[in-house]
Order: structure tokens, then sequence, then C-alpha cells
């Protein structure tokens, strides 16, 4: 896997902390952060970031590799981590 | 008003509106208490009660098509899903909603 999985979250969001329950069930590493918990200017940057990967305000936006997927897709989070995307 | 009167009180808010554009609350009740109880938080903290599950840009043309029921906001999307994003309202005619798959908008072709 080249790069980190990247999850970004909303606290708010029974979605995104299922995502962040099956990468943590698979026992692989991965970071997490939830936007709307940070000051201001940080929640801009990622939500940007965020934007700039998915054309999505949808959330959660996960990052595997190359790859980018928006909403919980534990089929779709199995296909690419078994891809080694 | 605590938020378990702010939960009764959105859900009443919401029943006719969703209604009306061929939608219902999702059966998975624990699913809907969870996001009524973020969407009175979110009233209570920022203003209106946004959805649990779309980012807020501070930008009010934005940010109005996110406040609950975004039904409106999103129809092509949602009705393609037979669900609004976060899962609070489901087409009239599903029982099973686990079957319902999020599904982000550009896979369906669908410009936001």
């Amino acid at each position: 896997m080249s790069d980190p999985i990247f999850v970004y979250a909303l606290s708010t969001c029974p979605w995104c902390r299922k995502a962040k329950k099956y990468f943590e069930d698979k026992g692989v590493v991965f970071e997490a952060v939830d936007v709307d918990l940070l000051p201001d200017d940080e929640s801009d940057r990622l939500a940007a970031e965020a934007f700039e990967l998915s054309g999505s305000r949808a959330y959660p936006v996960v990052k595997i590799g190359g790859e980018v997927v928006v909403g919980f897709l534990p089929e779709r989070f199995d296909q690419l981590l078994e891809a080694g995307a | 008003m605590g938020h378990e009167a702010r939960k009764g009180a959105l859900r009443d808010f919401y029943t006719p509106l969703v209604t009306a554009m061929g939608y219902k609350f999702t059966p998975d009740d624990e699913l809907a208490d969870f996001l009524l109880e973020q969407e009175a938080v979110l009233e209570e903290t920022k203003g209106a009660p946004y959805c649990p599950c779309q980012v807020r840009t501070r930008e009010r043309d934005h940010d109005m098509t996110i406040v609950c029921p975004c039904i409106p906001f999103h129809r092509a999307h949602f009705d393609a899903m037979r669900r609004c994003w976060c899962g609070l309202f489901v087409h009239q005619d599903v029982t099973d909603p686990d079957s319902l798959p999020q599904i982000a908008a550009s896979e369906l072709g669908i410009e936001e």
C-alpha cells in the first residue's frame, strides 16, 4: 500500500464512525480526522482537501492508496485492501 | 428544552414534509434516534439542524442546502439511492434500509 489510509470524518456522522471501526477491526494502519472538531482554519483546510479529492461535501471521504471512496462502503474497502491500492 | 423534547419536535416537524416528498423516517430506530440527537446538538451549537453527514462551509448558499430535511436540494441523488445521505429518511416503500448503500452523486452521474 503506497499511501496511508486516511478517513475524513465528521464527529456527528454514524457512517464515519462505521468507516473508522471497519479499519480498526481489519487491523490496518489508518489515520482519521473529525473535520468538524478542528479549529475553523484547519477545518476549512481539511474540508477543502476532501472536496478536492472527492468533489463532494458528503462524508465519510476515504482515501485508500490512490483511490477515493465517498461513503461507508465496506465491500469497496475490502476490494481496495485486497488489491493493495 | 432538552434534547429528547427537541428530537421529538424535529420528528413532528419533519414527518409531514418528508411524507409529501415520498419519504419516511428510516425503520432503523436506533439510527434515527442517533441522527436526531446529532441534529439537535447541531441546532443548539451551530444554529440549524444540519445534516450530520455533510460538512458545513459556513457559506450560507451552501449550508442552507444541508439543513434537514435537505431532500429538495439533492432530489435526483437521493431518489436514485432511495434514501437521503445520512439515512434518516428512506423512500416510503423501503423496509430494509441496510440494503441501501451510500452512493456518491458522481458515481450516479449526478452533479451536486
